[in-house]
């Protein structure tokens, strides 16, 4: 990858995680708060109030469930309703000086995924430490799925981000769209718990197995193949593939619409 | 010479993207690969060939598309119609603290910038020590960018381009805005760029810095090339269409306001030179020039005479109240000033003087006209004007 060389795509990830997280005290504390504090209110919903229940996970109990979904999730979507802006937040950078565009986007999910990643790993220690059983050796396994969704991710944010600059309103119907997507991503349940209509309805979503996977190697330990294994990923380089050729056919054009 | 750039047919149509409606018709047009409905053609059919070695200066009114051809040239936009060819190293300075972060401080704004102008993170390390010097702002590197002077902008901007050793350099207008000592250091390392045998496209309002840098000049019109060829022909040219253009904006003045309520240039002219040609004097004659001046409220206005150079350098003024003449009382409202340049030094070339009515105080320039002449000789001298001079020593 050439990308990893580029001092270019470096000084941006390093100027994003500076001003988004690093700038100020409140940043960094920030981005282990909030998903913290969505933490505990869901677990304090579904477990005090709703007394959900999670009948295929034998010994696992709802908040380390919730978590281990939670935190990638939160990388996934939070990078690309950042990204979204990326292409119009630096007009004045693309109407005036010649550079590969894509690396805007490209370095906002990186410093997200980044940030984000650290929390991960922090969650899972103190998870640990309370008690839970998390399974170490399948980060073997987690580390290739989350590296599948940094790509999934980076193939919507280049999507979204060229779209925007076009369509204005991609900003505004982004947020609501990634809150229904939440829902319908079994991160709060799980989608044993489902009719099984709806079940194989929810497996169509990329993310209920991105989701899954996880909790199958970090909680449950169950390593088992599927033929979802080689679908996921092969779709999620598929939609970076095309968002990438779309972004690419639109950029020499985005100075018309800036 | 092979050639370094190569535009051939550029046009560049700007679709309207202001209601929401337009921008998607116009989004819509583009997946198509259509051509957009309405819209506003800022360039049209533009074809430039620069070799290695050439420094191309490109001119124009505002709005004429300047800017615009240069970011087609450094593939900032992508053209409408046309091909693009650039086979060179690029550096652009098309604004100053283009890719500048004003939140950071000017190191980091370096690295940034640097990284846009693809160095590599030990190239820079290596030139970092002779950008600062370059750019010589001293302690303010540290200090965040948005705490600089327009000024120190640009000198950190032209010190990354300067250092990332470019074999095209394309500027916009940007050396302007720097100080006296900063243009000249910025002109001088141009200079030396380009005797290595670099190239060079600037985009200059300046026909001085036009002039003194570039072989070659491309005079943009309303988004079509006007003229296309040597520096000093196309220069001429287009200064030559604002002095047309100038004159034309000042008698529509006139007849606007009748002349009345201001000092004003009646009748401008050379003595002993009939005809309509621009007189030719020899080096040494005498020039003498009549200025005829109208004043509304009936008392004597100042006369003020300009001598220039044909690309506008000033060379000589004197203003009738200088030395306490009073004018010739014509009637009521006209006034006459005669002058003569006796002997004339200066040296062979093409010069114009300029008369100026001027209130009574000699406060306030209310009017002016031009003619130009030529002066002919045969000296060896360089510059433009003799200086009586002696050689003393020696034999």
């Amino acid at each position: 990858m050439k990308l990893l060389s580029n001092n270019l795509f470096h000084q941006l990830v390093s100027r994003a995680i500076r001003t988004d997280y690093l700038e100020n005290l409140t940043g960094f504390a920030w981005l282990i708060l909030q998903p913290l504090m969505l933490l505990a209110v869901y677990a304090f919903v579904f477990t005090t109030i709703f007394k959900a229940r999670i009948p295929d996970a034998a010994g696992v109990s709802y908040v380390p469930y919730l978590a281990v979904a939670f935190w990638p999730w939160t990388a996934f979507s939070e990078s690309i309703l950042r990204s979204a802006n990326a292409i119009s937040a630096n007009a004045a950078l693309i109407g005036k000086v010649a550079f590969p565009g894509e690396l805007l986007p490209l370095s906002t999910v990186t410093a997200t995924f980044v940030m984000h990643m650290a929390g991960y790993l922090a969650v899972l220690l103190v998870l640990q430490l309370m008690g839970t059983d998390i399974h170490w050796l399948g980060l073997l396994g987690a580390i290739p799925v989350l590296l599948f969704m940094f790509i999934f991710a980076s193939g919507l944010a280049l999507l979204t981000s060229a779209l925007q600059v076009f369509v204005r309103d991609v900003a505004q119907i982004l947020p609501p769209l990634m809150t229904f997507w939440f829902f319908t991503t079994p991160i709060l349940y799980s989608s044993s718990l489902l009719p099984d209509k709806w079940a194989s309805v929810i497996k169509l979503n990329p993310m209920t197995w991105y989701v899954e996977r996880l909790r199958d190697f970090l909680l449950l330990g169950n390593y088992h193949w599927s033929i979802s294994d080689l679908l996921v990923p092969s779709f999620s380089i598929l939609v970076f593939w095309a968002s990438l050729v779309f972004f690419r056919r639109c950029s020499g054009h985005f100075e018309d619409f800036l | 010479m092979r050639p370094l750039v190569r535009l051939q047919g550029i046009s560049k149509f700007y679709p309207r993207v202001h209601r929401p409606g337009e921008r998607l018709r116009a989004f819509a047009a583009l997946m198509a690969g259509r051509e957009p409905q309405d819209g506003v053609e800022v360039l049209h059919d533009i074809s430039l060939e620069v070799s290695a070695g050439q420094s191309f200066g490109i001119i124009g009114e505002n709005g004429a598309g300047k800017s615009t051809l240069l970011k087609v040239l450094t593939g900032v936009i992508t053209p409408s119609k046309g091909s693009v060819e650039v086979n060179a190293r690029v550096a652009a300075l098309l604004e100053l603290g283009a890719g500048f972060q004003p939140e950071f401080s000017g190191i980091d704004n370096i690295k940034m910038k640097a990284s846009l102008l693809g160095m590599s993170s030990k190239q820079l390390d290596r030139r970092m020590d002779d950008i600062l010097a370059f750019a010589d702002i001293g302690e303010y590197v540290y200090e965040p960018v948005k705490h600089y002077s327009s000024g120190m902008v640009v000198r950190l901007g032209f010190a990354v381009v300067a250092a990332s050793d470019p074999e095209l350099l394309i500027t916009d207008e940007v050396l302007a805005v720097g100080d006296e000592s900063f243009q000249k250091k910025c002109i001088r390392w141009i200079e030396s760029f380009l005797a290595k045998g670099n190239t060079l496209l600037m985009v200059s309002h300046s026909m001085y810095l036009v002039q003194k840098l570039c072989t070659k000049a491309l005079w943009v019109h309303q988004g079509r090339a006007r003229e296309l060829g040597d520096v000093f022909p196309v220069t001429q040219a287009y200064l030559a269409y604002h002095e047309e253009k100038n004159a034309l904006e000042k008698q529509q003045r006139h007849a606007h306001d009748g002349g009345s309520g201001l000092y004003c240039v009646r009748k401008f002219t050379f003595l002993g030179h009939s005809g309509n040609e621009d007189p030719v004097i020899r080096h040494g004659e005498d020039l003498e020039a009549e200025l005829i001046l109208s004043s509304p409220d009936g008392r004597p206005p100042v006369a003020l005479f300009g001598v220039m150079r044909a690309d506008g350098t000033p060379v000589y003024g004197v203003a009738s109240d200088f030395d306490g003449i009073t004018p010739e009382r014509i009637d009521d409202r006209l006034f006459r000033f005669r002058i003569r340049f006796k002997s004339l030094q200066l040296l062979a070339g093409s010069y114009s003087i300029r008369g100026h009515a001027m209130d009574p105080e000699g406060m306030r320039l209310c009017d002016s006209s031009e003619h130009r002449f030529t002066v002919s000789g045969q000296s060896r001298e360089m510059g433009f004007i003799h200086l009586p001079h002696q050689w003393n020593g020696g034999d």
